[in-house]
């Protein structure tokens, strides 16, 4: 493969954005129809296709998600990029997406690597910000760390250094500050960015594209089921909670009664519980019952609607 | 310069109706692109309602065995209502509820996806997230192709078949669709309603995969229209179909309407402990026969809502049946126009033949003054209190007083609705006439 052509991999994390969560049980429930890019993630997409056409520059898609997200990749694939999928959270179990969240971004992020490995080094990787880690943030750091490249992390602005010391060689970044404030970074390449879901709108693709891209196959990339399997923290049964034990000092009380209100912490002011919903007790009831029954504690029939 | 992209056919939306156009061609080998504007077939749509399945027999053999079905309804219910009283009209079968089945609740958006899929793997194009934004015309006027929101190119091919929907713009920019006619369309109003199958199953009376389709007359105060109330498999659709311009004139906001029947004493213990999942609204072309707008023009075809293809007729609610139909047969005139090499408005004649022969112009044509009776006054807000109150009238025990006759009891309500039996029986024959 050719290194002339400066090259930018955008890493996308492509996932329901709206799944259903059981208040009671938390179990989390995903819907295909509901799988869509994250505002950060176009975000970053479309920073990689600007440095691309001001480097006259080629773009790599790698997209992590299970096979249910190809229309969406289809769409990109419009905007004439080269993608690949690695299947993460494949194929409608939901233990996975468990996986995800104690997955091991340093893994994650050395398949990453590996799966951008046959187009060539990178000149920036893009992912959204705190997308395709689910939320820690972490893995941008880890792929800067395995390419041995600069980071620059929760962008809300990014462009070429076209000034001439830069020698094509350096990017423009912008990020918030405290108090708004933003500071404005100078970046050398290679880099590895995360930006914000702000400042930019993906593009769409063209009609041609998108005819193209709706009749083209999508590539997978198998390696990263084994490997982050590998990585990911085994998910048992809870253990009981057990807080550690803290030393009190003695109450100072003269009076027994005194004593063992300070031991139990009776008069210490608390914030009252917050109620956020259900808007009444019957529902409450209500809801808790139709759990119940859900799982096969109680009679389903004395359960919705029995609550008096 | 503008791209072209060039097909056999182009096929807007992937409803049911372009869905079954676009198979139709694909099968019979055609190129045929689909442009639905939303993110996937049925992500655009509001729908609360049964899809009777018999049209896709010979489209889909076997299809009861993969559709994704959310109930086989096997309950109809006919419910009169005033605020404080109902009287229904319960039929039911299990033959409804076997192969090869009656109707289904079903959710649009799988249904959708469903019926596209099947034209995909016949080998049509599916272009998504895609509006198209008007007619590609040549110099003497032929409809041409279609611009998209698209940047770059245009779709020619030298049929296109319109199935948008109601107030279908590309039948307006064709001419064929002059203006949209308020009084022709309804405003459908729906919630959803979550509740463990269980519970529905225990409520309905139903086994697990049996559903109920309630019709209710009489709960959308002065405003002509009606309710319905549909069992899906973890959740109930309920809501309002109102006219247009008097839901407009009357200043009532259709949730209200909504709030209402939901709150009825009859609905209100069917939905007890459920949760709010959706709220929708669309417009419902029902203006039926009479407001239907010409099917084609040269290079045009026009299939499903976009051709007011709704039967609202009282006793038959019916929609998705007739977009299946119209489609499958605007695919298959598509087809023959242009083995023939003319797709022109003449070439593609053969398309309102076809549905002048089959059940889609058949049954419009024969129910075509069947709207104006089910939204008469006196259907809408005299009938439906005039038969609760008899049927109280009948069944309450007015012990020492001796049971009053049908004939008084009838005259007595009458005359408190402001009905005459005149009009009782000029309205009887009437429907008669209609339905008979």
């Amino acid at each position: 493969m050719s290194t002339d052509v400066p090259l930018l991999v955008a890493c996308l994390r492509i996932t329901d954005l709206r799944p259903h969560v059981d208040p009671l049980a938390g179990t989390i429930t995903r819907d295909r129809l509901g799988v869509a890019l994250t505002p950060a993630d176009a975000a970053a997409l479309e920073h990689a296709l600007r440095l691309a056409e001001a480097w006259n520059g080629r773009v790599v898609v790698l997209a992590a998600g299970p096979a249910s997200i190809e229309p969406v990749l289809r769409e990109v694939a419009g905007l004439g990029v080269e993608l690949v999928r690695l299947p993460l959270g494949d194929e409608g179990d939901g233990h996975r997406y468990v996986g995800e969240l104690a997955g091991d971004e340093r893994q994650l992020a050395r398949a990453l690597v590996d799966a951008m490995a046959p187009f060539g080094h990178p000149s920036v990787v893009l992912c959204g910000d705190r997308s395709i880690d689910r939320g820690t943030g972490a893995l941008p750091a880890y792929l800067a760390h395995e390419l041995g490249a600069a980071q620059a992390l929760g962008l809300v602005a990014l462009a070429h250094d076209a000034s001439p010391e830069a020698e094509g060689r350096r990017l423009i970044a912008e990020r918030r500050l405290d108090g708004g404030w933003r500071e404005r970074l100078s970046v050398p390449l290679p880099a590895v960015c995360s930006v914000e879901g702000a400042g930019v709108r993906l593009r769409r693709a063209s009609l041609a594209g998108a005819l193209a891209a709706a009749d083209t196959p999508l590539p997978v990339d198998r390696s990263l089921d084994a490997t982050s399997a590998s990585g990911l923290l085994h998910i048992g049964a809870p253990a009981p909670f057990r807080p550690p034990t803290r030393v009190q000092p003695a109450p100072s009380a003269s009076d027994a009664r005194l004593r063992l209100r300070d031991l139990t912490g009776v008069q210490v002011a608390h914030d009252p519980p917050t109620v956020v919903e259900p808007g009444s007790s019957a529902e409450a009831a209500d809801i808790v019952l139709a759990f119940l029954a859900r799982h096969g504690y109680l009679d389903d029939t004395d359960a919705v609607g029995g609550a008096q | 310069m503008t791209d072209h992209i060039t097909c056999d056919a182009i096929v807007v939306g992937a409803g049911p109706a372009g869905a079954s156009a676009a198979l139709a061609l694909a099968r019979a080998g055609r190129s045929v692109i689909m442009v639905e504007r939303g993110q996937f077939p049925g992500a655009k749509n509001v729908y609360g309602g049964v899809v009777y399945g018999r049209v896709l027999d010979d489209m889909v053999p076997g299809w009861w065995e993969e559709v994704p079905v959310e109930r086989w309804v096997v309950r109809r219910s006919t419910v009169m209502m005033t605020p404080t009283q109902s009287v229904s009209v319960d039929f039911r079968t299990q033959a409804w509820g076997e192969a090869p089945y009656n109707g289904m609740t079903t959710l649009r958006c799988h249904f959708d996806a469903w019926l596209a899929e099947k034209a995909t793997g016949a080998g049509a194009r599916l272009l998504t997230s895609t509006t198209a934004t008007g007619l590609v015309r040549d110099a003497s006027g032929r409809v041409t192709g279609v611009r998209t929101d698209r940047d770059g190119a245009e779709l020619h091919a030298p049929v296109v078949i319109a199935c948008d929907g109601v107030n279908s713009f590309l039948a307006k920019e064709a001419g064929l669709l002059p203006r949209a006619e308020a009084s022709h369309h309804t405003l459908g109003v729906k919630e959803v309603h979550h509740l463990p199958p269980s519970v529905i199953e225990e409520r309905f009376g139903l086994a697990s995969d049996e559903g109920v389709d309630m019709e209710i007359l009489g709960c959308t105060r002065a405003i002509p229209g009606g309710g319905f109330l549909y069992t899906n498999t973890d959740s109930i659709s309920v809501g309002v179909v109102v006219s247009l311009p008097q839901l407009a004139a009357s200043g009532v906001r259709p949730e209200a309407l909504i709030s209402d029947l939901t709150a009825h004493p009859t609905i209100a213990p069917l939905l007890r402990g459920s949760t709010l999942r959706e709220y929708s609204a669309h417009l419902i072309p029902e203006g039926g026969y009479d407001t239907m707008p010409p099917l084609a023009a040269d290079g045009l075809l026009i299939a499903g809502d976009a051709a007011a293809m709704t039967l609202a007729a009282g006793l038959w609610l019916e929609g998705v049946n007739f977009a299946i139909g119209s489609g499958w047969a605007a695919g298959q005139a598509a087809d023959r126009a242009l083995v023939a090499g003319d797709t022109s408005a003449r070439g593609l004649a053969s398309y309102r033949a076809d549905l002048e022969s089959n059940f889609v112009l058949t049954d419009h044509k024969r129910l075509r003054k069947a709207p104006s009776l089910v939204l008469s006054d006196r259907v809408q807000q005299r009938y439906p209190g005039l038969i609760c109150d008899l049927a109280e009238g009948m069944f309450t025990v007015t012990n020492p007083t001796p049971k009053a006759g049908g004939l008084s009891m009838t005259r007595r309500a009458a005359a408190k609705h402001g009905v005459k039996l005149h009009q009782l029986a000029a309205d009887t024959l009437r429907g008669l006439r209609i339905f008979g």
